[in-house]
């Protein structure tokens, strides 16, 4: 409620006192920004008029198509490449989360480097990247895939390691052993924690992907990133804060619909979530 | 579901533990030493002892989950070496899987054991009805109550058509009310199937109610004391005079064996600990009379 006051006083601040609008975009200019990039070409910013929103001049060649616009291709595109590196990051981070739990060698060797290079920010692995795979997109894949995948080992790690022994003296009793000790005891009994470090898996993922395409401009194929980077070429700062928009709410939304709810069904078997 | 339960079990369950000495790291005193225990089939043997007696150790031992250092343990003359569903244990934290239902909690072993899934709901059903859970099977674990969550522990136990059922402090965590509760329909479910079960606990009452044979553990280090025949038929009535009394001749016995051999450890400084070991003796046949001066008629 007080964020939509604050973006009204911001608008009427611009219509009473227009100031050059490639200082600062104004809240109607995102809109128009975001809409002209999914081909629906209006015209919110422009002072009221008969007609308003509609466009006072028609285009000379109109775009066409919600699903053939940069703007979706592109959420199209990132995504894509999201839950393909994602997944690879899912399965190298989990099956060396599951090393390091079970053999204490490979946890001490391993694991201060993981936390280390947790810690490092995504975008550093650039260089290597274009030094092992070139201005390609396994480049950005692998930025991807360096960003997350040191947070799912190591919470996959400590999830295991809170699994009550209890469950795997049980799991043994009833005849469950080898894989099936895992599959069907430690793995759901490892449920809460792989889910969470799966939701900071996948900010971790997201955000390197972001940072990877921007910095990578020479794929063909054009995701989100690689369109903030084309708004700043353009100096039009309302596509970039438009992008930077979707940005966060694509991210919020996979983390609060799909991970979130995740969680709750999760914490509600275990009977975790403080309601009795 | 119940004669079948019934039929299998006889002659099978004969756990045999012989001379067994466990060990711990880091600890000076044994947690058990030269322990010898066998059960008959059908038998129902409970091991009574004070914490740190070893009497949870000796039922891991049992269920294949701790090696002995010395001594051998064998269940119907095969060698006791890993866990198996032959030797079901109920544990005091129920260790039910907190993601899967009540039915899915018991129908986990037969499932481990590639039975079919129409055929191990049926059985898993059955079994959660002789607990008398019949209405839970949806349930998820932390909407039981811990007597319900036993009761699942056990059902999941009896389900796996096991040779001895083990039942390490099963009710300790429970309050009293539905303690007893319990021991009825324990007691009820093994008139019924008739499973051989080596049941510990440090409570003499639970014992006195339940056992066939009482065997009477000590600490430090963890060594058969006694063993004591209860010959009371079952069902028992927990409140007559007979349980009463037994209980309290038991826990006064268990009572001044610990203080003779606290005083002898007092009253010696270095060597003490050997002298209070030399106390422990080794039970005898002697022990396994029961005392039926002190019982009273109707035995």
């Amino acid at each position: 409620m007080i964020w939509l006051l604050i973006l009204a006083t911001w608008e009427m601040a611009f219509r009473i006192h227009p100031w050059k609008d490639y200082y600062f975009p104004y809240p109607t200019q995102i809109v128009d920004s975001l809409l002209d990039l999914l081909n629906i070409q209006i015209g919110f910013h422009e002072p009221l008029h008969h007609g308003w929103p509609w466009l006072t001049q028609i285009p000379a060649h109109p775009k066409r198509g919600v699903f053939r616009s940069e703007l979706f291709q592109g959420i199209l595109i990132s995504g894509g490449r999201l839950l393909g590196g994602f997944g690879v990051s899912i399965l190298l981070g989990g099956s060396l989360g599951v090393l390091m739990w079970r053999f204490t060698p490979f946890n001490e060797f391993l694991g201060p480097l993981f936390l280390g290079l947790q810690t490092l920010p995504s975008v550093c692995w650039v260089p290597v990247a274009i030094s092992l795979f070139g201005l390609q997109e396994r480049a950005i894949q692998f930025v991807l895939i360096m960003g997350s995948f040191f947070a799912i080992a190591i919470s996959l790690r400590d999830g295991l390691r809170t699994i009550p022994p209890l469950y795997q003296r049980a799991g043994l009793m009833l005849g469950a052993s080898g894989w099936k000790l895992y599959l069907y005891v430690l793995l759901p009994a490892a449920l809460p924690a792989l889910c969470s470090g799966l939701r900071q898996g996948f900010s971790f993922a997201w955000r390197s992907l972001m940072g990877a395409e921007f910095v990578f401009q020479y794929s063909a194929l054009h995701g989100l990133g690689n369109l903030l980077k084309d708004g700043q070429d353009q100096n039009d700062d309302a596509v970039v804060i438009g992008i930077m928009i979707v940005m966060v709410m694509i991210g919020m939304a996979a983390d609060r619909l799909v991970f979130g709810q995740l969680e709750k069904r999760i914490s509600h078997r275990f009977g975790l979530s403080g309601a009795k | 579901m119940i004669s079948d339960l019934a039929s299998t079990t006889s002659g099978r369950g004969r756990l045999v533990l012989e001379s067994i000495d466990k060990n711990f790291e880091g600890s000076t005193v044994p947690a058990l030493r030269g322990v010898s225990l066998s059960t008959m089939a059908g038998e129902f043997v409970v091991v009574v002892g004070p914490s740190g007696c070893g009497k949870s150790t000796l039922l891991n031992i049992a269920a294949g989950m701790l090696r002995p250092d010395a001594g051998h343990a064998s269940l119907d003359g095969k060698p006791i070496t890993r866990p198996g569903p032959d030797r079901a244990m109920v544990f005091q934290e129920h260790g039910l899987f907190p993601w899967l239902s009540a039915l899915a909690n018991v129908e986990f072993g037969l499932k481990m054991a590639g039975v079919p899934r129409g055929e191990r709901q049926d059985r898993a059903a059955a079994a959660l009805k002789m607990v008398h859970l019949a209405n839970s099977t949806g349930k998820l674990i932390h909407e039981l109550s811990g007597g319900m969550r036993q009761r699942v522990a056990i059902a999941r136990a009896l389900v796996m058509d096991p040779a001895v059922l083990l039942m390490d402090e099963p009710f300790a965590a429970l309050d009293a009310q539905t303690r007893t509760l319990l021991h009825e329909q324990l007691q009820e479910l093994w008139i019924r199937t008739r499973k051989t079960i080596l049941f510990v606990t440090h409570s003499v009452g639970e014992a006195v109610r339940l056992a066939d044979r009482i065997v009477v553990l000590h600490a430090h280090p963890g060594r058969v004391r006694r063993q004591i025949l209860v010959p009371l038929q079952h069902p028992r009535d927990f409140d007559s005079k007979q349980v009463t009394e037994l209980v309290s001749l038991v826990r006064t016995e268990i009572e001044q064996e610990v203080n003779r051999v606290n005083a002898a450890m007092a009253s010696k400084d270095s060597a003490g600990k050997n002298l209070a070991e030399d106390l422990w003796q080794p039970a005898t046949p002697d022990d396994l009379a029961p005392h039926p001066g002190d019982l009273g008629d109707g035995i």
